[in-house]
């Protein structure tokens, strides 16, 4: 009963890591012939090099812009599309659309937004007045702005899944708290910080753990909005695109691929550890 | 109406109410205006492409059609729904068949094992996928479902979904199918999966959006359009037609379209999905 | 007790925020300041001496013959009896990198073969673009590849090391196939060590789009572009002080644009080598040349161009068009940009559809591609036809059958006329309809002119290198930084170290 499972998952899973694991000590031809064996070090070496490290960099801004950002919007969506007012579904709904978007989807959508010459936003006077950025070179191909236009896009495509879930979280407050800490005379601000968010706590927390990894693996945003980032800084050359972009150095050859993709194994894995060590404490201190 | 359900804090009228409203309504506009302003795109004709009014005054479908044809979407939408389905039906067959063995049945390694499905969890997409791709094709299932689908076919997150659930059932019900004679398939058949049902339709849902989705792996693995996905369709008519953008657009609109259906069918399935690995549920 | 909780939530979310940010740290710390090209690999013995001035073999007329590839005799053969033999229709697959309208007159092409005859059937499958045309070939074994593959020119020296294809002069040989119409540059540019390795189809090389009603706005005369480096210069300046438009002249920093393959074409109209051994092409090149005084004076004037506000950079230009677009900018328009001629078929579509408001395809003028002085010198630019070997000898006789018919002066004449690629041949000039296409629209015609004028020394048949297409990223980074006001000596020497290691690693494994 098993044996379906275990099969696929050892084939496509298991195998495959301990063979990139393998193939990442050595350097091959575009053909993946040719191979030398350089050893171990080739994985220090990798780690330790000016593409990488700078990629590491961006996946980890990145991060911090697309998860705090989208927590906070999501919980602040959640919280005001809580209360009950005539007609709320439908904006609950409008809030939660957008997880209905794939990542191609949404990408070529704000890539017809930002573009400069076609681009909605690049062509409003006013925005245009205020930040020349946004025409000339445009918010995609400007170095300094290329990465948080990529995060935005990120941010606003999640905002649904983050909505729902936090959304679901609430429901999941009993009322009887909220009444007590009225009546211990709390006002609304103060019921939030103390009450809701508290026990919101392991609905965010798993929020985060998903953002944060859906983040750190991100490619479909840069390869359609910015094909890994305006040169030659790579603004939005994550790990991931180094390893399959389309503008990466590293494609044509394999094994520094594997070496590039077995880091990013790591690096993903330390931090699924740190994060489900947390959750695990969650599960102690829920009700 | 129904206020008396409704706890006095949770109610708001008078001013609170109309603040609340036009903040509402004010962020309904920002995060539906990437959507707006690509269906407005789309709708405007060829000439008018650059001319950025946010109201357009001409509507014409004819750019809808000639993306369809110019970007294959049919054949597109077609093959992702084939592969979505197919991985969904057998994600969820894996997973029931796997989590049931670790849950209800008693066998040395069991441990053990759990623990080595479960790890797979930790091993992202990225890491696996140069590999694969040459196992495939040495397969020689490059351009074939097969190919877009059979790395896909198990997974670890269905497996522990499935086992959360099965673990819920009380031992005796298990016990007393014994006493009957009843094997472990007629035991999953006719008692635990009846019994699971939202959680299974939670990951089908889950599977199917999550196989929908994905991108970079049909981008790597055809070489041919005919057996691409609406994903990689989208990033190969972007290259195409740039030059006429609103075509782009326009396919972008039709590709959205099937998502936006599903989900709105299955709401309900969707929220419990979604939550289905937050702790509290 | 909610505050225990809080307090513990809070210590636990700071010792893993610590954690976070402490190993991000470490990691970030530990920059080696190494590329990863070179990870794994031993330090270099010796560093190569940078070229002194002047180029080698500058006044060899002729491309000298090799000695060091493979002959004839050893590569894959062309079996061309194989074609009458086979029972049944051939099915080939076409991989190429052709959008717009570039594919819409492949397919009209591909479709008239197939309707032609019915020994052979051809499916064209468009992978996007060169670059993933390129990944997807090289990522597959013998059974995912095509039976024919577009290569761009720049991957000649690795896909002839690749092992992979039949040369297509064993089918020349083996048919005694009548070249002598072909233009000789151009089957030149696909050819190392005396073999022939594939079938040039589309040829392109850089020219000048203007728009002729800004130069009319700014008294220049809209029949005469810039033809040199100074000139553009004038102009510009002209133009920018007249007010009649805010740019004189969009430059980009792509690889296969202004960052890279612009560089090569320059350093051909200056007749300076790109690289030693003759450009790659008596031997493989060792290292490349183009960190010389010519190189530093180039870029330091396109640099300055930018400086002083005549010319604007308009970024990597991952499309294509961006510099195209800039021309049709509403508000900070510029006046002229250098792009590919095989955008013209293309841009004249657009804007006969009316898709830029202001801008009729009367309006823009074509010239050469200004360069260092008067002189001529461009290069073959483009994509060739490659025959994939191992994929059956049927189908090996069929893809030579289908490229011939890609090449006749019949399918060039349509081809040039609805592209602006450049026709392979001569003859294709004396038919319809790019006979009446040259006559009515001399526009056409430019690049054509630019190609057919130039020599045929080594240093005009552009740089033969394995890892080109990477030295291209590498010069395309290092143009921007240059652009951005980088010192450009140090900046071409850096660029220059860096592709010499490039081709180090390949010539190691190649």
């Amino acid at each position: 009963m098993l044996a379906p499972s275990a099969v696929i998952l050892g084939t496509f899973i298991i195998y495959p890591l301990i063979r990139a694991i393998w193939l990442g000590r050595q350097r091959c031809n575009p053909q993946g012939k040719n191979c030398d064996t350089t050893g171990w070090g080739q994985y220090t070496d990798v780690w330790r090099s000016e593409e990488f490290q700078q990629a590491i960099w961006v996946t980890i801004k990145f991060t911090l812009i697309v998860v705090p950002l989208g927590v906070a919007l999501g919980v602040g969506l959640a919280v005001l599309a809580d209360k009950y007012l005539g007609g709320i579904g439908v904006f609950r709904a409008i809030f939660s659309s957008t997880v209905a978007t794939s990542v191609a989807v949404a990408s070529l959508m704000w890539f017809f937004l930002l573009e400069p010459s076609l681009g909605v936003v690049a062509n409003i006077g006013w925005i245009n007045d205020l930040f020349p950025v946004v025409k000339e070179p445009g918010l995609l191909n400007d170095p300094g702005t290329a990465l948080g236009s990529v995060a935005l896009s990120s941010v606003w495509a999640g905002l649904g899944f983050t909505f729902i879930l936090v959304t679901a979280g609430l429901q999941g407050i009993p009322a009887d708290l909220h009444e007590a800490a009225t009546i211990d005379g709390a006002g609304g601000t103060r019921r939030f910080w103390n009450v809701t968010l508290p026990l919101l706590g392991p609905t965010l927390l798993f929020v985060v753990v998903v953002l944060t990894t859906r983040a750190f693996q991100a490619y479909g945003e840069m390869d359609l909005l910015t094909s890994g980032g305006p040169a030659p800084q790579d603004s939005t050359t994550t790990v991931t695109y180094l390893v399959y972009g389309d503008t990466s150095e590293v494609r044509s050859d394999g094994g520094l691929q594997a070496t590039t993709a077995v880091w990013l194994f790591v690096v993903l894995m330390g931090l699924a550890l740190v994060q489900l060590r947390g959750l695990g404490r969650r599960v102690h201190y829920g009700n | 109406m129904a206020t008396s359900a409704v706890p006095a804090m949770n109610r708001v009228t008078g001013w609170r109410a109309v603040g609340r409203y036009g903040l509402l309504i004010a962020l309904s506009a920002l995060v539906l205006f990437p959507i707006y302003t690509t269906v407005i795109a789309a709708f405007k004709p060829a000439d008018k492409v650059l001319d950025n009014r946010l109201v357009p005054d001409s509507f014409t479908l004819d750019i809808f059609r000639d993306a369809w044809t110019e970007g294959r979407l049919g054949r597109f939408l077609l093959n992702s729904l084939v592969v979505a389905v197919v991985v969904t039906v057998a994600q969820v067959i894996t997973s029931v068949l796997s989590a049931y063995s670790f849950s209800l049945i008693e066998f040395p390694g069991r441990n053990v094992l759990f623990l080595l499905f479960l790890a797979t969890l930790l091993v992202p997409l990225e890491a696996t996928l140069v590999v694969n791709r040459q196992t495939i094709d040495s397969l020689g299932w490059l351009n074939s479902y097969q190919g877009l689908a059979v790395p896909f076919l198990a997974t670890a997150f269905g497996t522990f979904l499935m086992r959360q659930v099965f673990l819920t059932l009380p031992r005796d019900m298990r016990d007393a199918a014994t006493i009957d004679g009843v094997g472990h398939l007629g035991f999953l058949r006719h008692v635990a999966v009846p019994l699971v049902r939202p959680t299974i339709g939670a990951l089908a849902l889950f599977s199917f959006l999550s196989t929908w989705n994905m991108y970079l792996w049909p981008t790597l693995v055809t070489t041919e359009e005919d057996f691409g996905t609406v994903q990689s369709g989208l990033k190969l008519l972007k290259s195409r037609a740039l030059d006429t953008p609103n075509l782009v657009i326009a396919g972008t609109v039709i590709a959205a379209i099937p998502i936006f259906l599903v989900l709105l069918i299955f709401q309900r399935q969707l929220v419990r999905g979604l939550t289905a690995g937050a702790v509290k549920g | 007790m909610n505050t225990m909780r809080q307090q513990h939530q809070r210590r636990g979310w700071q010792v893993r925020a610590g954690v976070l940010v402490a190993g991000a740290l470490v990691a970030v710390a530990c920059s080696s300041g190494e590329s990863i090209l070179d990870a794994g690999l031993p330090p270099p013995d010796t560093v190569p001496v940078p070229p002194t001035a002047g180029p080698d073999g500058s006044v060899a007329t002729t491309i000298p013959a090799t000695t060091t590839t493979t002959p004839l005799a050893d590569l894959p053969p062309c079996p061309i009896e194989a074609l009458e033999e086979a029972s049944g229709t051939v099915e080939l697959t076409f991989w190429h990198g052709m959008n717009n309208e570039l594919e819409d007159a492949l397919t009209e092409l591909t479709n008239e073969y197939n309707a032609g005859q019915d020994k052979v059937r051809v499916t064209l499958q468009n992978q996007g673009g060169y670059n993933e045309t390129i990944d997807k070939y090289f990522q597959s074994g013998p059974g995912g590849r095509p039976e024919i593959v577009q290569m761009p020119e720049y991957m000649v020296q690795q896909t002839a090391d690749s092992d992979s294809t039949v040369p297509i002069g064993a089918c020349f040989e083996g048919t005694g196939f009548d070249d002598s119409a072909f233009l000789p540059r151009a089957l030149n540019a696909y050819q190392t060590g005396g073999v022939q390795w594939s079938m040039p189809f589309n040829v392109s090389n850089p020219i000048l789009y203007y728009n002729k009603k800004i130069f009319e706005d700014a008294g220049l005369d809209p029949e005469k572009p810039p033809q040199t480096l100074t000139e553009l210069r004038q102009y510009s300046k002209k133009i920018v002080d007249s007010g009649a438009a805010r740019f004189g002249i969009a430059f980009d920093t792509g690889q296969d644009n202004g960052g890279g393959w612009f560089l090569e074409q320059w350093f051909s109209k200056g007749k300076e080598l790109f690289a030693d051994n003759a450009n790659g092409r008596s031997a493989p090149a060792t290292q490349v040349m183009y960190n010389n005084d010519f190189g530093v004076e180039l870029l330091t004037e396109v640099q300055s161009l930018v400086a002083d506000g005549l010319a604007v950079n308009v970024g990597a230009n991952p499309s294509g068009q961006d510099s195209f677009l800039k021309l049709a900018d509403q508000e900070k328009p510029a006046a002229m940009t250098i792009g590919t001629s095989a955008a013209l078929g293309t841009i004249k579509v657009v804007l006969d559809g009316g898709l830029i408001p202001g801008l009729t395809s009367d309006q823009f003028g074509i010239g050469p591609m200004p360069g260092p002085d008067e002189q001529p010198g461009v290069l073959v630019g483009g994509a060739s036809l490659h025959i994939v070997a191992d994929q059956g000898d049927a189908e090996a006789a069929a893809s030579w059958d289908y490229i011939q018919h890609l090449v006749t002066a019949k399918a060039q004449s349509f081809w040039a006329s609805k592209t602006g690629y450049v026709p392979v041949r001569t003859d294709a000039l004396d038919l319809q309809p790019l006979k009446k296409t040259y006559r009515d629209d001399p526009r056409f015609k430019v690049a054509y002119d630019q190609l057919t004028a130039s020599s045929d020394d080594p240093s005009s048949s552009g740089p033969v290198i394995g890892p080109l297409r990477e030295i291209r990223a590498v010069n395309s980074d290092a143009v921007s930084a240059i652009f951005d006001g980088a010192d450009v000596a140090a900046t071409l020497e850096e660029a220059a170290a860096q592709s010499n290691r490039l081709i180090r690693n390949y010539n190691a494994r190649n």
